[in-house]
């Protein structure tokens, strides 16, 4: 009897690694900030070790791209916070495309829905879409598939993850190498942690920023705060809360934006509204680039904003003059008051993010 | 040997007691769940978001809604035998369109004898100063102003419209005094079944009219002045009624 549990014992410690793939091992030494909050990782797909080494390899090998050229590191440049320096992309078409790169960083909060109109669902859903576009990667996913089989370590590699090379374990290793794209490091995080003060201009500036206007009791405010979360200084996370028409463009030039994916014509001209996070190393601005500097955003908010019928009344109200109903929409912030902003944004700026060694290329080391 | 043919039927009768018994006890430590429905009006209409189809309630014009949410806090039940007290209740109850009603849904409460439901609109003094996410509350949400100040309680956006100008109506109304306590009387309603359904009317007209009735002209924002917001939370303090109990 003893004899037969023991054999029963045997079978069971070895059956549970006996198929293809031994276990990959949990991800150590991850936290994230507590002001962060909450967020959640796929159940089928868990941060470990090796899915994180194989999406970081994956996320810098251009055989993701038909050409052989262009990999996501292409347009998500770790010096630059994950963005590519150009007002929109280009990929192997050569030929610039509708959208500015989004900075990758701390992508587990705020909204989760990818790209800027909000097309995908999860990170695992939203990296298939690059490498399959015509226009950015065009790959064929049998193909990648063939083709990386034929890697002796990525196959080794693959295994350990996922047990097989396939699209989805391609699609989940991405996504694991993104979701541990935290930065929290800047000069604010450490404000945050109460290890520094911020000097008397960030400090105004951070006032300003966290302030919606209310001239009835003397508060000045920037209203970044109506779109921009407190700590991640990204879009809310609540279903649609985190898109906002920021009053780019008038009635007839407005964008499908998030509608192109509700269909609700409330959400025409909304996009997706960005981490502020390393904001001054993420030029150019807006879905679309079109601001090339900092200053041109805040002279945006502060006297360019074009109105139309999905315009946020939050951006219409806010006067720090108290005339809003009085017809053109200005925030009327003073030079001190928009020095004060700009300083406040570069203490979002995380050295340690940019540089780090686990987010860089694994193939420039050779 | 006689005695022999009643053991049969009493043997019967008893098992048929401890089952019916058993069956009743069983019952009776069964969980129920409860579902809460909170329907958006604007005075006796549903509300219709972004039609600027109502009047405004102090002056001229009519308004439209945009976006209407709020908080709603610590539900309880009380009963002759019993409380019970949902676990970190912080519900963002809010209207998008694209549901008729908003749901919560209370699990695992105990099936009681329960006499009131009260709850909180907005958010506790304890809740309000704290960064815990707990329930809906997220201090890098929509409804949270900063850490210095707390959430909003309840955020309603719009647009006032007056023959040819539009005014932006922004109402966020937050601050601990602000915090109102609803409590209604469960009077034939049915919490003893597995699962119940509890209707309730929220009126977002109530906001402005009330205790004082508001021209959205004259006051077409509150935020931070203390007491326009503490006017409008007097008002709001009454804009959730049962439907039961208001059912003709």
């Amino acid at each position: 009897m003893a004899a037969l549990i023991a054999t029963l014992l045997a079978a069971l410690a070895t059956g549970g690694c006996d198929s293809r793939h031994r276990a990959a091992t949990p991800l150590s030494g991850f936290s994230t900030p507590f002001v962060f909050g909450r967020f959640q990782v796929p159940a089928d797909n868990p941060l470990t070790k090796e899915s994180v080494e194989l999406g970081r390899r994956l996320f810098y090998d251009p055989r993701l791209s038909a050409t052989g050229a262009v990999s996501c590191s292409t347009c998500h440049i770790q010096r630059l916070a994950f963005t590519d320096g150009r007002v929109t992309s280009v990929g192997v078409a050569g030929k610039p495309m509708a959208f500015n790169s989004m900075s990758l960083a701390n992508l587990m909060w705020g909204p989760q829905h990818f790209f800027w109109n909000g097309r995908a669902a999860t990170l695992e859903e939203q990296a298939l879409i690059p490498i399959q576009h015509p226009d950015e990667m065009a790959q064929d996913l049998g193909r990648l598939v063939a083709a990386l089989s034929t890697d002796a370590s990525y196959r080794e590699m693959f295994e350990t993850a996922y047990g097989e090379v396939s699209a989805a374990a391609i699609a989940r290793a991405l996504a694991s190498f993104e979701r541990t794209l935290v930065s929290s490091n800047s000069r604010y995080d450490q404000f945050l942690r109460g290890e520094i003060t911020l000097n008397p201009q960030e400090e105004l500036g951070r006032k300003l920023f966290m302030a919606h206007p209310d001239v009835k009791v003397s508060l000045r405010g920037a209203n970044c705060i109506d779109c921009h979360s407190q700590f991640l200084t990204g879009g809310f996370s609540a279903r649609y809360d985190g898109f906002s028409n920021n009053g780019l463009d008038d009635e007839e030039h407005l964008q499908p934006g998030l509608q192109a994916v509700t269909g609700n014509p409330a959400h025409r001209g909304l996009f997706k509204v960005p981490s502020l996070r390393n904001i001054s190393l993420t030029a150019p601005y807006m879905h679309d680039g079109r601001f090339k500097t900092l200053e041109e955003v805040l002279d945006h908010y502060d006297s360019g904003i074009r109105n139309s019928s999905t315009l946020s009344s939050l951006i219409v109200e806010a006067d720090n003059r108290g005339a809003a109903a009085a017809g053109r929409i200005s925030l009327n912030l003073t030079a001190t008051e928009k020095a004060a902003i700009m300083a406040f944004l570069r203490t979002l700026t995380d050295q340690d993010f940019v540089s780090a060694e686990q987010f860089s290329d694994p193939f420039a080391r050779k | 040997m006689h005695r022999a043919k009643y053991v049969i039927p009493v043997l019967f009768a008893l098992a048929a007691l401890l089952g019916i018994t058993g069956w009743w006890i069983y019952r009776a430590a069964q969980p129920i769940e409860l579902a809460l429905y909170f329907h958006p009006f604007v005075g006796p209409e549903p509300l219709v978001l972004n039609e600027s189809r109502y009047p405004n309630p102090g002056g001229e014009g009519r308004f439209k809604v945009r976006d209407f949410q709020f908080f709603l806090s610590n539900i309880r039940l009380t009963g002759r035998t019993g409380v019970y007290t949902e676990p970190d209740s912080y519900h963002l109850v809010r209207f998008d369109g694209a549901e008729p009603a908003f749901g919560i849904v209370l699990h695992d409460v105990p099936r009681r004898d329960y006499q009131r439901i009260e709850f909180g609109i907005g958010v506790d003094a304890a809740a309000n100063k704290s960064l815990a996410q707990r329930g809906d509350l997220d201090p890098n949400g929509r409804m949270a102003w900063t850490w210095e100040v707390g959430y909003k309680f309840v955020l309603f956006e719009g647009t006032l419209v007056r023959g040819d100008a539009s005014v932006p109506l922004v109402y966020h109304v937050g601050f601990d005094e602000n915090y109102k306590l609803v409590s209604t009387e469960l009077r034939d309603e049915p919490v003893e079944r597995r699962s119940a359904r509890l209707d309730f009317r929220v009126d977002i007209l109530r906001l402005f009219q009330g205790s004082a009735t508001v021209d959205m002209a004259a006051l077409p924002d509150v935020k931070f002045d203390r007491t326009d917001a503490a006017l409008l939370a007097r008002n709001f303090a009454a804009m959730i009624t049962s439907m039961r109990a208001d059912a003709p």
